[in-house]
């Protein structure tokens, strides 16, 4: 019984108000694995999604998409998934460590973000991927509140990045 | 513990770094551990470093708490999944390690074992997150604990790898999870360790958490080629390459400027400690201690 329709032997952990804030922000927005129903939606808009977005953008499916705050490239191409920035082996010219005749993925993402001012989205914390959403439609789960909306265009980016650094040294005191 | 007041109080710290043998002798890390007790204030015990098996974490943890040397255990995820990080945190909370480095760790192609699956459940960021809300006292269920570990986070950072920026905003997001720690990889070019350093003063990082650069001391010339080449991310200065190579005691000259950087390092504004790394050559630790001036005794 992978996916029961009736959804109540699952506990609904998002809707219960935690006193970590950092537990919710850690996980997506509602927790609960797809519906039967839904995961024939998924399957069909998934089928439209990949059409543009695998081309486009190399998708890898996670169906938590994160191409709005990387800048419009797969962090998911990356050998080891990192949803929050590069690893520790990134080499003088970015070369990927894993596969030194690729760029690391994360050091692409970098320069396009500051191509296009947008730079202030890689200093979000990303929540823990839900594997339960791997190979489903991220449209379905924006428009189901699974996950957050994208927010398509940045603005004032430079100042958003001051007050992000100035807010984290307030936080001290 | 000890670690934790010093880093709290500000004081200057000195970690060592040990690693588990291939196999399932504990002797070998009561050995080593001879060579750390009263010289620094906390030994990291590796996890599989480069993806090569070894005797476990916690255990090497547990081993050095009983030879009272305070424990630094590394985490990484390349092995365990959300399920195994949380338990094994909470079994070596309940062991008595009290300080934890997390690390997303080396891909597993660079081991022994290529075929192997990398879970990378969680990243370095989220693994500090994690363990950051476990001391707040909730699970990642949500389910709030009877009685949540205390660890110290401490988290690494890489000053040398490319673009200079990207490894500013990741240690922002360290940082902001929960680190309170951050050692980095070995120094061996100044000049971009102090453009790194200047960099995260600016942005006032340094008072949220103690910078320890990394120090190794290298035996020879061969060593310090090989490190170039094989460990990503590394930078070494031409400099050190050329004195270790004409030195006529190349081990003595790896001592000495392993303490000339440690001094150089311990000047630095934001510098709060030191992360001596002898890989393989764990008995120099006293000598460089001393020479550099580092030794109390207690």
């Amino acid at each position: 019984m992978p996916f029961p329709e009736d959804q109540t032997s699952y506990p609904d952990l998002s809707a219960k108000p935690r006193k970590s804030p950092l537990v919710k922000s850690l996980a997506t927005l509602d927790r609960r694995p797809l519906t039967a129903r839904e995961h024939k939606v998924s399957h069909f808009l998934l089928f439209l999604e990949d059409i543009v977005k695998v081309p486009l953008f190399r998708c890898q499916r996670c169906g938590e998409c994160l191409l709005s705050s990387t800048a419009f490239i797969c962090s998911q191409n990356c050998p080891k998934r990192l949803r929050n920035g590069p690893c520790g082996g990134t080499g003088e010219d970015g070369s990927c460590e894993v596969f030194p005749d690729r760029k690391c993925t994360w050091y692409r993402i970098y320069f396009r973000s500051r191509l296009l001012h947008r730079l202030s989205p890689l200093y979000r914390i990303n929540s823990i991927h839900n594997w339960n959403l791997e190979k489903t439609s991220a449209w379905l789960n924006v428009f189901r509140k699974r996950i957050e909306a994208p927010s398509l265009f940045v603005r004032h980016d430079k100042q958003r990045v001051k007050d992000i650094i100035a807010d984290g040294a307030a936080e001290e005191n | 513990m000890a670690l934790q007041k010093k880093i709290e109080s500000k004081q200057f710290v000195v970690c060592g770094e040990i690693g588990p043998p291939q196999s399932s002798d504990g002797d070998v890390i009561r050995e080593k551990s001879k060579h750390f007790k009263g010289y620094v204030d906390a030994v990291n015990v590796t996890d599989n470093q480069t993806a090569v098996v070894r005797l476990s974490s916690i255990a090497s943890a547990k081993i050095l708490l009983d030879e009272g040397v305070e424990p630094i255990m590394q985490m990484t995820c390349r092995d365990r999944n959300r399920l195994a990080i949380q338990s094994d945190l909470l079994g070596a909370a309940a062991l008595g390690v009290r300080n934890v480095l997390c690390l997303t760790g080396d891909y597993q192609t660079f081991g022994d074992q290529p075929e192997a699956k990398g879970v990378f459940d969680l990243d370095s960021i989220q693994l500090i997150a994690t363990v950051a809300a476990m001391n707040n006292g909730f699970l990642l269920s949500g389910f709030e604990m009877k009685k949540p570990p205390e660890f110290l986070i401490g988290a690494a950072a890489n000053p040398f790898a490319e673009p200079l920026e990207m490894r500013l905003i990741r240690l922002h997001k360290k940082i902001a999870a929960g680190a309170r720690f951050i050692q980095t990889q070995p120094v061996f070019d100044l000049g971009i360790f102090t453009r790194w350093m200047e960099r995260v003063v600016d942005m006032g990082l340094h008072e949220k958490a103690a910078i320890l650069p990394g120090v190794m001391p290298v035996r020879s010339a061969k060593a310090l080629l090989w490190m170039k080449e094989k460990v990503p991310g590394m930078r070494i200065h031409a400099e050190y390459v050329d004195r270790m190579s004409n030195a006529r005691d190349p081990q003595e000259e790896g001592v000495a400027v392993a303490v000339e950087l440690i001094r150089a390092l311990k000047d630095m504004r934001g510098v709060r400690g030191i992360h001596l790394m002898p890989a393989l050559w764990e008995s120099i630790t006293p000598t460089i201690i001393k020479e550099a001036g580092l030794y109390v005794a207690h």
